[in-house]
């Protein structure tokens, strides 16, 4: 077991010095006042500044358009991006989840070009997996592709795709042959958004955040863009699937968060920062400190609680006690501050930067982002206490078209 | 507080701890069945027990070297507390360790003999968790069957003694409490006074909800465990009740608190034996969580056995009883909850 600081090089001190001149000064007020208005997860100037000198996927090769970075170099690229705001970096995230399809499935002169131009921040993959009648059962996808020599016809539509308008392919998944059992009918492709016969529509969602409903009429795509055998679909999806369902189980010497929901766990933290600060500064209306109120410190002590709670919960457990404890703890904070707890970012009056006014809003988002808290309730229930698997109707089924 | 600070997350535990985490595993298991926690009611001690956790080094482990002890350090104190949590028992192991290591830090003569008798386990050790004040008594843990109480009094570290224990008061967790009177003992050794005496008690107190929350981890996994074995065999309506997700859901919640609640009580006793001053708030945080996770996990664990949890014969209900009757030992949660509230307005201030 190990807590303690990180002892650094004096090379690796001398890094995280740079990166954090480097960001402060790329991560200007606009970048901020941009992402509040858009909510687009996405900021193409931060994203260039950073590929330009291999800082985006810093882990990867120099020759990939990466830094090298060792592991440590690349905790403390992570750490420092925290630092100035998560939210610009979330198609990062999203897209290093496609990328490393690609790179496996992909052949190697048709990869290469588009993971070099991931890397330099001029392209951004997103994730076209949930359809409109379906959340979270993603194998269930209906959107069809049909080969027609070296081109596929793509129909149908995707939902919540977050990114699309800004993005320059999806990671789609596709049905290619309805007669299968859902599971082995399905088959990946990477799609050029600007091709024709995409059209995408803004989703606003209570968390500010821009996601996308994207439909695809007659899409013509060539079977290059093909990501792994036809109706092999499922298993290239796993790959990156399993990593964003256990990023952080891996101890990797304590470099890595133990909980998936760590980023959930950092907003909430940033409230209880904001709410402390406010209290020290407030007077409550007998002309005592806040700070020496009893409900003030009772509430800070219970979201501290779970605050920790949410760092500390190793794997998929930590991204349903992340989401859990924002939400109930969000609303609780903005409980305690009353009224001004409501004003958001710049208002006049407004406590902070509006931390907590965000974080009640955005908490609800952490349900469900990247499978719902229930859907990880199955898997731990499956893979962690071992409880045998529902037979539920849907569980089996074979597509439309196949009776029994 | 940083929220983005270059520390280590490594929860990793090392040889010597593992073997200590599987030792102290078998010694429960094999020495402690459930049949001995019932005979061993309602007292809750078990002469026979405790004997043979003193031969197995327990009563000496956490003592510094200075005094015949293993000077080994919470974490590994934390790893065993695990595993009496999961027996829940019958021995007074954690009023006992962090009372004797308080009065070795202490570094003071006149108490050789107590901390050797201590050491074999002859004489055992209680901690008082309120000061001491004339006329009122206190409910002591361990204080049926201790002969010597640390406590506060004003400014001072007193260890209290008695020549035979008070009556023990049948409670809720089968745990031996008694009353003391302790401002009318006349029997009494000045451990420590001043700054030095409130280090080494609250020092003491931390320790005593560190091992609390990692003994209601322990308590609390092998609760679930015994209703997830439940809910596996159990059919409903043709099909087993574990398939309902309304079964599964809060047994999955269970088991994630406890994995939670286990990260941050080890991950406190850490910070106690390598960092001390940095996150004070911890060892509070890791027995409101634990106690948390301990009420509602054994609750939802006994009610999810639907009437056979309820009933005495289920040994879920021994777990159940002792989630509070332990819990409680380290006082009020809520309390707990406005300490760290203060902690984290001196982290931003």
């Amino acid at each position: 077991m190990d807590f303690g600081f990180v002892e650094l090089s004096a090379q690796d001190r001398a890094l995280q010095q740079e990166i954090r001149e480097f960001l402060a000064e790329l991560f200007t007020p606009d970048v901020f006042a941009l992402e509040h208005e858009t909510g687009s997860g996405f900021n193409a100037k931060v994203y260039e500044a950073l590929g330009a000198r291999g800082w985006l996927y810093p882990s990867l090769p120099v020759e990939q358009g990466g830094a090298g970075f060792t592991a440590l170099q690349n905790r403390i690229m992570e750490l420092e991006l925290d630092r100035q705001d998560a939210r610009v970096m979330m198609m990062k995230g999203t897209s290093s989840l496609p990328m490393a399809a690609i790179r496996k499935y992909m052949p190697a002169e048709i990869a290469d070009p588009i993971l070099k131009e991931c890397a330099a921040g001029r392209a951004v993959v997103c994730l076209g997996y949930s359809e409109p009648d379906g959340g979270s059962d993603i194998a269930n996808a209906k959107v069809r592709a049909v080969q027609d020599g070296e081109m596929w016809a793509i129909n149908g539509s995707k939902m919540w795709t977050t990114g699309a308008h800004i993005s320059t392919y999806t990671f789609l998944i596709t049905r290619t042959d309805p007669e299968a059992p859902k599971h082995k009918g399905i088959t990946m492709f990477l799609v050029p958004l600007h091709s024709e016969g995409v059209t995408i529509q803004a989703i606003r969602t209570f968390s500010g955040e821009r996601t996308n409903i994207v439909f695809y009429e007659d899409v013509q795509v060539h079977d290059s863009m093909r990501i792994g055998g036809v109706n092999n679909g499922w298993t290239v999806l796993h790959g990156p699937l399993d990593e964003e369902h256990s990023i952080g189980i891996d101890s990797n010497g304590g470099l890595t968060d133990v909980s998936v929901g760590v980023s959930f766990s950092r907003v909430l933290g940033a409230s209880i920062n904001e709410v402390a600060q406010w209290a020290l500064k407030t007077a409550s209306a007998d002309g005592k400190s806040m700070a020496e109120d009893t409900r003030v410190l009772e509430r800070l002590g219970s979201a501290m609680v779970d605050y920790e709670a949410g760092m500390c919960t190793p794997g998929p457990m930590g991204r349903v006690k992340s989401s859990d404890g924002l939400v109930k703890q969000a609303a609780q904070l903005q409980d305690l501050v009353g009224p001004v707890g409501l004003l958001p970012m710049n208002a006049e009056g407004g406590i902070g930067v509006g931390d907590i006014e965000y974080a009640h809003r955005f908490a609800q988002g952490t349900a469900t982002y990247g499978g719902t808290v229930e859907v990880f309730r199955t898997i731990i229930a499956q893979h962690v206490l071992g409880l045998p698997k529902a037979q539920l109707p849907g569980a089996k089924v074979f597509m439309a078209g196949k009776k029994k | 507080m940083d929220l983005v600070e270059l520390r280590r997350h490594d929860y990793a535990l090392d040889e010597i701890s593992q073997e200590v985490l599987v030792a102290f595993g078998d010694f429960f298991r094999d020495q402690c069945p459930s049949s001995l926690v019932r005979e061993s009611q309602p007292v809750g001690f078990s002469q026979e027990l405790w004997d043979r956790l003193v031969e197995m080094g327990t009563t000496t482990m956490g003592l510094p070297e200075s005094v015949g002890g293993d000077g080994a350090g919470m974490v590994e104190l934390a790893l065993v507390a695990e595993e009496f949590g999961r027996a829940v028992a019958p021995v007074p192991y954690i009023e006992h360790v962090v009372t004797s290591r308080a009065l070795a830090r202490a570094n003071n003569p006149a108490l050789a003999d107590v901390i050797a008798a201590a050491a074999n386990g002859s004489r055992i050790l209680a901690l008082a968790s309120a000061p001491v004040m004339p006329g009122t008594k206190q409910l002591i843990p361990a204080g049926a069957i201790a002969r010597d109480v640390l406590a506060m009094v004003g400014d001072a570290l007193v260890l209290y003694s008695a020549d035979t224990p008070p009556a023990h008061v049948p409670n809720q967790g089968s745990t031996p409490l008694a009353w003391w009177d302790l401002f009318s003992l006349p029997n009494r050794t000045v451990v420590a006074t001043g700054e030095e005496a409130l280090a080494i008690y609250t020092r003491a107190h931390d320790e005593r909800m560190v091992l609390t929350a990692s003994a209601l981890v322990g308590l609390t996994e092998y609760a679930l465990g015994l209703t997830v074995e439940f809910t596996k065999t159990r059919e409903t309506m043709g099909v087993l009740i574990s398939t309902l997700q309304g079964v599964a859901f809060p047994l999955t919640d269970i088991a994630t608190n406890i994995a939670g609640a286990r990260n941050i009580a080890r991950k406190a006793a850490w910070f106690l034996d390598f960092d001390p001053e940095t996150r004070p708030e911890l060892p509070a945080i890791a027995l409101v969580y634990a106690a948390q996770t301990a009420t509602q996990g054994t609750q939802q664990a006994a009610h999810l056995q639907g009437g056979l949890g309820f009933t005495v014969e289920n040994d879920i209900s021994l777990y159940f009883l002792r989630s509070k009757g332990w819990g409680s030992l380290a006082g009020d949660p809520t309390a707990h909850l406005a300490a760290i509230g203060k902690h984290v307005l001196s982290s931003v201030n």
